[in-house]
């Protein structure tokens, strides 16, 4: 729902003292903005980067308190169409300045912070012809200029050199993983997030083929796949405690209703069953047509974010709301992909929440009056509207 | 309630009175046994009480009475989207004074000049040619049938007069099926108006056109939207001669996906000559219902069918009137929602509206316009819509408004 209505909607409209997993909440609208945000429960900014570029997609918040964020870089000649991809990825401290830096033309989406201190990236590289011919798929002659682009992962060390890379053509199936029937040739994979596993493996999943995958780190082969048919050009899985992968279905393209709606969802892996599964009420009430976070937190509760309502929320394992926030920071106008305008949104990629506890916090200035002329515009008035 | 944020925004929203085009909208929520009249405050002036839920929205006759599709329980296609079974004409006091049975009709029905009633039927297409029928996924279930659609006139006595079935006129290759609907349906007809000539306009969501058929020859004149239309809903004709469509976006590959707008369509030229997106374009969508009307002053009122939301916007794209159900229905299949397939705007001068207004009182009101404008502004759009309701108020209740 948009219009007048919609954008009087701002900042926390609910929130359950008791029930919710009380911390800070991370996000960074992207495309044209600049900047990342740390909130409270209350709405009230905490801290802010004011990031010296626009944000390419996910934006990380590292246990150091630093954050890891694409700058978009707008190549020209860049695959595909202006600004899809190249970054200068850079790490910025919590005063936002500027501690790492690495350049890569060909990055998009996802990056990753791994536990041995490098940092993985997602990349798109050109699939060799007698490989993209064979991909089923897509709408006829949608390539771009004949070529067909897919996933690469690469992982950098602190100092930029490339340790270990890993190419989506080289183990894909070009008759099972094939692409959505109404996207373009112009890209087969299409893939959205990096997860590290305990083991070093890497979780990962790509939107058009609609596939989750696990990859050996040490032999580069698919361990687990899973998704086709069942979820629809889905975004962010993550491994939980108990084994199993929780995710975020936007449903875009699904077939199997005559709505369109996300939800988020909880497979097991060795049996390939949902076991826990969101979804709004109606269905279409809760809807991301790109991009979508989610995430379980100590409490058991999942952080989403529906990423083109701008709207995070936090919901129980019995799927009750007991938190809800509605971004209010709008992007200044054209944005986009070469001529596509997104309009003034206000677009997340992913929501993060952490507790108080949480390392990156330990010793840092949280008071939100450092920004109370901001945080009374936004909060205060929104902030009565209900609260348990 | 699932979603606390849009839950608090309920009624009207936004009213800029000397912009609106004035008269009642009739609404008709999916899953309400109620269908109500209401002025741009939101008030409730009339209300008809259903036996059976709308299969798409209704029509106020010239007569004052309203035309519907009902949804019958435990029809043959019950769990196809748009069923119906059931023609009910009411009078004022939600008297039945007309009405026509057959299991299979769905969504749209047309009442014409000479007081035929045009209505939209599900019939099986011949296998010989189903098979021959392009795009479309195939069913799980083997030897499935592929329903198409038939256009019958019946008089008010229920004789038929005309018919016209889809599948003996349509191009199995031109008019494919999209390519992730189920081949369950071929056209999926969602509504129909009557040219100047009385050639027919339809709306086939799952071929994403829309097509003209010549009364007379039945052959079908006009075809459009291929590439361009992703399952549009209530295309409608315009007093000179172009069309209106609201284009759902469902099922849009590439850049399009997940927006609708409202368009308009010279039929000549093939060109859109104006439409509507929201900024961002995403803040309009409804991947099913929907429909567009324009009104005499030239605004369009668009509704926003899965949110319940129903907004007046102008030549520019401005938004002059902007409303939201205040009021959740309860559903088997969806849940608590407020869904509704159509809206449309009644003028004061409407002569169906007779029996309803002091006509005279209110022309006289909205005669004076243009002392009541305060625009529009994104600044502080709640404190303006405050003081704006106030001022409606403040003219309309003296009037018994």
């Amino acid at each position: 729902m948009g219009g007048i209505a919609r954008r009087k909607l701002q900042s926390v409209t609910y929130y359950d003292h008791e029930k919710a997993f009380n911390g800070y909440t991370f996000f960074a609208p992207f495309w044209e903005q600049t900047r990342a945000y740390l909130i409270d429960m209350k709405g009230r900014i905490v801290n802010y980067w004011q990031l010296p570029g626009r944000v390419g997609e996910i934006t990380l918040i590292l246990p150091n308190g630093n954050i890891l964020y694409p700058l978009r870089l707008e190549i020209e000649g860049s695959p595909i169409f202006t600004g899809f991809c190249g970054c200068k990825l850079l790490e910025v401290d919590w005063d936002g300045n500027v501690v790492w830096e690495y350049v890569d033309n060909f990055q998009h989406h996802a990056i990753q912070q791994l536990e041995n201190g490098n940092r993985m990236l997602m990349r798109i590289v050109a699939t060799p012809f007698e490989i993209a011919r064979t991909v089923k798929g897509g709408q006829h002659l949608t390539e771009d200029n004949g070529n067909m682009w897919s996933c690469a992962l690469k992982e950098v060390n602190p100092k930029g050199a490339v340790i270990w890379e890993w190419f989506a053509y080289k183990h894909l199936d070009p008759e099972v993983d094939t692409i959505c029937p109404l996207e373009y040739r112009s890209e087969w994979t299409h893939g959205n997030s990096i997860e590290e596993l305990k083991n070093g493996d890497i979780l990962t999943c790509f939107r058009y083929p609609s596939q989750v995958i696990i990859i050996d780190k040490i032999t580069g082969e698919i361990k687990w796949k899973w998704g086709k048919g069942e979820v629809f050009h889905p975004h962010n899985p993550t491994m939980l405690k108990n084994g199993n992968i929780l995710l975020f279905d936007n449903g875009v393209h699904r077939h199997d209703s005559y709505l369109d709606y996300s939800r988020c969802i909880e497979v097991n892996p060795k049996t390939n069953k949902i076991e826990w599964e969101y979804k709004g009420t109606p269905p279409t009430e809760f809807y991301s047509s790109v991009a979508g976070s989610c995430q379980r937190l100590q409490n058991g509760n999942t952080l989403v974010c529906e990423t083109t309502k701008g709207r995070i929320f936090e919901v129980t394992q019995e799927k009750e709301i007991v938190w809800e926030y509605i971004i209010p920071f709008y992007a200044p106008g054209i944005s986009g992909w070469g001529d596509f305008n997104l309009g003034h949104n206000n677009y997340a990629h992913r929501a993060y929440r952490y507790g108080p506890d949480f390392s990156g916090f330990k010793d840092k200035d949280m008071d939100p009056d450092r920004f109370k002329a901001i945080n009374d515009i936004y909060v205060q008035q929104a902030f009565k509207m209900e609260e348990k | 309630m699932n979603n606390r944020a849009r839950t608090i925004i309920t009624g009207t929203a936004f009213c800029s009175p000397s912009e609106t085009h004035p008269g009642l909208t009739l609404i008709s929520p999916l899953c309400s046994k109620e269908i109500f009249l209401i002025n741009l405050l939101g008030d409730i002036i009339h209300n008809w009480k259903i036996p059976y839920r709308p299969a798409s929205y209704p029509e106020l006759l010239p007569n004052g009475n309203i035309l519907y599709v009902a949804r019958i329980d435990n029809g043959p296609l019950s769990n196809f989207e748009g069923a119906g079974g059931k023609i009910i004409e009411m009078d004022k006091n939600s008297k039945i004074v007309w009405e026509h049975d057959d299991p299979y009709l769905h969504h749209a029905c047309y009442r014409l000049g000479n007081s035929n009633t045009l209505v939209l039927k599900w019939v099986k297409v011949p296998q010989s040619i189903a098979e021959k029928v392009k795009g479309g996924l195939s069913p799980k279930e083997e030897n499935c049938i592929m329903w198409g659609d038939a256009i019958q006139e019946i008089s008010s006595s229920g004789e038929l007069i005309w018919e016209w079935q889809a599948h003996d006129y349509l191009d199995s290759e031109g008019d494919s099926i999209c390519p992730i609907c189920s081949r369950l349906e071929w056209t999926h007809i969602t509504s129909m108006d009557i040219l100047e000539n009385n050639n027919i306009l339809l709306n086939c969501m799952r071929t994403n056109n829309i097509i003209v058929v010549n009364k007379k020859t039945k052959i079908i004149e006009k075809r459009w939207g291929k590439q361009e239309l992703s399952h549009p809903n209530g295309a409608n004709v315009l007093k000179k001669g172009n069309f209106l469509i609201f284009d759902t976006g469902r099922h849009c590959g590439g850049e399009g996906q997940g927006f609708s707008r409202a368009l308009e369509l010279d039929p000549n030229t093939n060109k859109m000559v104006w439409s509507y997106e929201e900024d961002p374009p995403v803040f309009l969508y409804s991947c099913f219902l929907g429909n567009c009307q324009r009104l005499p002053n030239n605004n369009t009122l668009i509704c926003e069918g899965t949110t319940g939301r129903i907004l007046e916007v102008n030549q520019r794209g401005h938004m002059v009137w902007e409303y939201v159900i205040p009021d959740y229905y309860d559903s088997n299949i969806w849940g608590k929602n407020r869904y509704i397939f159509g809206a449309k705007r009644y003028g004061l001068d409407y002569v169906g509206l007779r029996n309803f207004y002091d006509l005279k009182k209110n022309w006289i009101l909205w005669d004076d316009r243009g002392n009541g404008d305060i625009g529009q502004s994104e600044k502080k759009p709640e404190q303006k819509t405050q003081s704006m309701e106030d001022l409606i108020r403040s003219r309309l209740e003296p009037l018994g408004y």
